[in-house]
């Protein structure tokens, strides 16, 4: 019997992201799919199988927190960690209390990465 | 006959009428007071015997012609005087006609030539002495002063007074009658002009002459104070006659009195005509030359006020006049003749050779001149001047400019300070920008950071794992270098907008400076949920003027555009970005927002510094964006959209040069995102 990786999504409209962070993440040994937009996620065939969706907070069209809503509305408990350029400290506890895993402001660390994604995963 | 004898006595020469054979048959009484014989020896031809011997023949042939034909004529003789003397005549006569045409008598006046023109020489010559005395200036009263004394010896019998007119009494004011006690004159100052005070009134307020021959009896004056006034002083007769400028309005009257009862003579009005004649010059001369000493009076202190001199250059001698604020201006004293060499050892040593080729223009073409230099003063200090100048030519073609030079210094150097502080002010404007982009701008930084790291972290565990991913870290580590050529880019640009420097002329591609200043503003856009569409038109002009400065505005109008619709939910936050062309000379950018629009009542502040209707800011943005517009010769504007929103645009004119198109040039500078790229790409 296999074990398949663990499904990892990104979400982020900023290319380099979806070109670097994937890479890492399948380096740490997860599956990785990435979208461009909350929409591409949602319209996809994988929502189920995710478990830590890693979400770009300011998107055009769908903000993450937007997304995040509408998985609460669809009862789709996927674990989010947010990861945003913005600076402002007063969005990270709004996002937890909301039921964020954390929320990761770039640049990141790959450790800090990494803990996220662990405690995302003791959420699952 | 006796009534006929009466009239010849009353003629003021010589008088006689003769039967149709020339024998005299009536004398008058001057015949025999200026010959000194009686009636008897004059009669008939007995007259012949006073005529000068050497003019009788002369006169007696022409005499017989004149009866023969019976057609007068004059004939000038000598005629002998009572004392021997011999004056010149001059002999008039008229033949008297009887129904059938034949002559029935002859009447004649015989003239003293020499008496009359003696005294027309006398009257010239006291008229030409007022008009000398008029001529050379002196004042006013000694005029009218002589004028009545003028007067007063061609006909000792009158005493005469000139008063002068106040209109905005109106009264009579500096009353002169030099032969007339000062309590008569003392009484006609401050007598008000009317129809019903004094003669002099009455002239002055109907324009005509008023003979009052005897005050005394004139029903007019019987209950006037004026008249016991006049009697008191032993006066009986007024005659005021109205002295009356070219423009026929009244300056004064001129007041002639005797201590008998009289009216004028036709020779007393002949007079009375020319001294009020000769008055009215003296007195419009006066009123002119107060005038003209008013008018040089203010053209000195407007001169003086505006720091303004002027002069005139004839261009064939050099002759150089100078007013004395330019004296003034260059620091010269007043006294010194003024040459162009004397000029140039005050012109700013940089400034000469443009002075130079000004002269030279001045010289060779005869055309209007403008130029602006600079004098360089003895205690060191600069001053700026502005000089415009007319040519004008004389009646033989002669070429002379009339010009003014006005010191500018004050407004050149507030106009240099009012740029240092625009400049400081939009420094200012650009740090209270930077403040509020610093999210912004640390968006821009964070993301290709992360990137960095994250690549960075991908190689180094593709280098560590077994066997190695060489090929896979080679590409995460050119993702590493390309990030780290974003993250630098985004700090030139910042460098760029931020960094104080002096306003720079230089060739401007809008679209690309629009396309820096979206760079480092979307993600603030985006945060703002603005749905921004660039329009940029391709091959769009260049334009002259300070790059950072325009980006500075482009900047401030999407911020305005933004805030405008932070309080927008119910439509998409739409905003537009468009450059295009503006007739053949300009270049035009707007940005239209589908935000709160305009309120009509403040459009007309909106662009006044310190006027926000935000809770936030200083209000300086629009205020300084119009500065620097205008100071690039443009303008900047807002107007109401047809739908939600409003538009702000600037119109500035493009580079002279059209050789060199936008597009052109930006194909040799760094890329940017697209135009059509919609905000939320690159953030």
């Amino acid at each position: 019997m296999t074990v398949l990786p663990l499904l990892v999504a990104v979400v982020d409209d900023d290319e380099s992201v979806r070109e670097s962070l994937p890479d890492l993440l399948a380096e740490l040994g997860f599956a990785v799919r990435a979208f461009s937009s909350a929409e591409d996620l949602l319209a996809g065939d994988c929502l189920g199988e995710i478990r830590c969706l890693i979400l770009d907070i300011a998107m055009p069209g769908m903000s993450g927190a937007d997304l995040q809503r509408e998985l609460r509305r669809r009862r789709q408990e996927i674990p989010i960690v947010f990861i945003t350029a913005q600076q402002d400290p007063s969005v990270r506890p709004r996002l937890l209390e909301a039921g964020a895993v954390e929320c990761l402001f770039k640049p990141f660390s790959e450790t800090a990465l990494l803990a996220a994604l662990q405690a995302a995963l003791r959420a699952a | 006959m006796q009534e006929e004898l009466s009239v010849i006595d009353a003629i003021p020469g010589l008088a006689w009428s003769a039967d149709p054979a020339g024998a005299f048959q009536y004398l008058n009484q001057r015949w025999c007071e200026y010959t000194g014989l009686g009636v008897d020896q004059i009669s008939g031809h007995g007259w012949q015997a006073v005529v000068h011997p050497e003019d009788l023949p002369d006169l007696l042939e022409r005499w017989r012609a004149i009866l023969l034909s019976g057609v007068p004529e004059e004939i000038e003789f000598r005629l002998r005087r009572f004392d021997g003397v011999y004056h010149r005549f001059v002999l008039r006569m008229h033949p008297l006609l009887d129904g059938s045409g034949r002559v029935t008598r002859w009447h004649g006046v015989n003239s003293d030539v020499e008496e009359t023109s003696r005294r027309a020489e006398a009257w010239l010559a006291g008229e030409n002495r007022l008009l000398e005395m008029i001529a050379s200036g002196h004042p006013l009263s000694d005029v009218l002063t002589a004028l009545c004394r003028f007067v007063e010896q061609v006909d000792p019998r009158c005493s005469c007074g000139v008063y002068q007119i106040d209109w905005s009494g109106p009264t009579f004011r500096d009353p002169i009658a030099p032969s007339l006690p000062t309590s008569y004159t003392a009484a006609i100052e401050g007598l008000p002009v009317g129809p019903d005070v004094a003669p002099c009134g009455i002239a002055a307020s109907s324009k005509h002459q008023v003979i009052v021959s005897d005050i005394g009896s004139d029903a007019r004056w019987s209950s006037s104070a004026y008249r016991d006034h006049v009697l008191s002083h032993g006066l009986r007769s007024v005659w005021s006659t109205p002295i009356c400028s070219r423009d026929g309005s009244v300056l004064g009257t001129f007041c002639v009195y005797q201590r008998t009862q009289a009216s004028p003579s036709p020779r007393q009005q002949e007079l009375i005509g020319q001294v009020t004649h000769i008055a009215s010059i003296a007195m419009e001369r006066a009123r002119a030359e107060g005038a003209l000493k008013r008018s040089k009076a203010y053209f000195a202190e407007a001169q003086r006020l505006s720091s303004t001199g002027s002069f005139s250059w004839r261009v064939l001698t050099n002759e150089i006049t100078w007013s004395d604020e330019l004296y003034r201006i260059f620091g010269f004293p007043r006294a010194m003749p003024v040459r162009l060499e004397r000029i140039a050892s005050r012109v700013h040593p940089e400034d000469i050779p443009q002075l130079k080729h000004l002269i030279r223009r001045g010289r060779n073409e005869g055309s209007d001149l403008e130029h602006e230099h600079r004098l360089q003063m003895p205690d060191g200090s600069v001053k700026y001047l502005h000089l415009v100048a007319r040519a004008t030519r004389d009646e033989q073609g002669r070429l002379e400019y009339i010009g003014a030079i006005q010191d500018v210094t004050e407004q050149r150097l507030s106009d240099q300070a009012l740029s240092k502080v625009r400049s400081e002010l939009a420094r200012v404007a650009r740090v209270t920008t930077l403040g509020a982009l610093t999210a912004s701008i640390a968006h821009e930084v964070s993301q290709p950071l992360s990137g960095i790291i994250t690549n960075a972290s991908t190689s180094l565990r593709m280098l560590a794992a077994d066997p190695p991913n060489i090929e896979g870290a080679r590409e995460t580590a050119r993702r590493t270098i390309r990030d780290g050529h974003r993250a630098s880019d985004v700090i030139t640009r910042l460098r760029g907008l931020f960094s104080k420097k002096d306003p720079a002329a230089e060739s401007v591609d809008l679209n690309e400076a629009s396309r820096e200043v979206l760079a480092l503003s979307l993600s603030e856009l985006q945060r703002s949920g603005v749905v921004l569409q660039t329009e940029l038109q391709e091959e769009l002009p260049l334009v002259a003027g300070d790059r950072v400065q325009l980006q500075q505005v482009i900047l401030n109008l999407l911020r305005n555009a933004a805030e405008a619709m932070s309080g927008v939910h119910d439509r998409p936050r739409h905003l537009v970005i468009r450059t295009e062309r503006d007739g053949g000379d300009r270049v035009r950018l707007s940005v239209q927002d589908a935000g709160i629009g305009l309120e009509s009542a403040s459009v007309g502040q909106l662009f006044d510094a310190f006027y926000t209707t935000k809770s936030e800011g200083m209000g300086i943005g629009l205020s300084v964006s119009r500065s620097i517009i205008e100071s690039h010769h443009g303008r900047l504007w807002a107007a109401a959209n047809i739908g939600p929103g409003a538009t702000f645009a600037f119109s500035i004119p493009r580079q002279p040069d059209p050789g060199i198109s936008a597009y052109a040039l930006a194909d040799t500078r760094a890329s940017f995102p697209a135009d059509a790229a919609p905000v939320a790409s690159t953030a």
